[in-house]
């Protein structure tokens, strides 16, 4: 397993991981981003991000970030609505990565389902120091 | 919640909502994230990089965004938003960020807009496109 997000090359896939959505989680998230909307739409509803959130923490925990990354872009897409308590299955690709003065460029498909269903996709991208 | 009703039609503004960052709230969602960046959580550390000091998660200031949208479109955003943004400049302990968009087309049932979150100086912290089939 690598050490960091820094030493993936360019194809590297991310084993798979499953992860629930804990009532005590999302509350914690929930409280985290003192989201005042999303109990509007129901009570058991999670906030779309959380799922971002959560399946971005399942990855970084396989691989950490290295030290000094920034967050440079993000896109993401919901196709259904997710209720509290519900189990993910997420799989993540490094799509693309660069290097240019002093700082690599990677970018990071995510695809996230629910009972063999996708409930989101996205692309998360990220820069850090070369020598991380 | 009174939840303001959005006009489906190009140049109509969405509810724009503001929020102070804290140290306190970047902690938490650090906790919460699993994302224990040094940038975000360690003052000495981060006075030592180009931003001078701690700043926020990208997905914490992305989280304002959404919920901005979830008031905008409630349902339907968990159901069938997609977003593309790039993040501009840092977010910062004390900074009241003002989450805002505005409708650039409607496309039968599908709803485009531009969206952005600015700080207290009006420096976008991040700003992009949002869609969401309304229902």
């Amino acid at each position: 397993m690598p050490s960091t997000l820094a030493a993936l090359p360019k194809g590297y896939e991310f084993p798979p991981t499953t992860f629930t959505l804990s009532p005590e989680w999302v509350g914690t998230y929930i409280d985290a981003v003192e989201d005042s909307a999303i109990e509007s739409v129901s009570a058991d509803s999670v906030p779309p991000m959380a799922i971002a959130a959560l399946s971005i923490r399942a990855l970084i925990e396989a691989s950490p970030l290295p030290s000094g990354t920034l967050h440079a872009g993000q896109e993401l897409a919901f196709r259904r609505a997710i209720r509290v308590g519900a189990e993910l299955s997420v799989g993540a690709r490094v799509v693309s990565r660069g290097e240019r003065a002093g700082w690599v460029l990677m970018s990071v498909d995510l695809d996230v389902s629910a009972a063999g269903e996708q409930v989101m996709s996205g692309c998360a991208t990220i820069t850090f120091p070369v020598e991380s | 919640m009174q939840r303001e009703r959005v006009s489906l039609a190009g140049g109509d503004e969405l509810p724009a909502i503001t929020k102070e960052l804290t140290q306190e709230q970047i902690t938490r969602y650090a906790e919460a994230s699993g994302d224990h960046n040094q940038l975000h959580l360690d003052p000495e550390f981060a006075a030592t990089t180009q931003f001078g000091g701690i700043i926020g998660h990208g997905m914490l200031v992305l989280a304002f965004v959404s919920e901005m949208l979830t008031v905008a479109f409630d349902r339907d955003w968990l159901e069938s938003g997609r977003l593309k943004i790039r993040f501009r400049a840092p977010a910062r302990p004390g900074d009241a960020l003002t989450s805002s968009g505005r409708v650039m087309k409607v496309d039968g049932a599908r709803v485009v807009c531009e969206i952005e979150c600015r700080n207290s100086s009006g420096e976008a912290v991040l700003d992009g496109t949002a869609e969401v089939t309304v229902g």
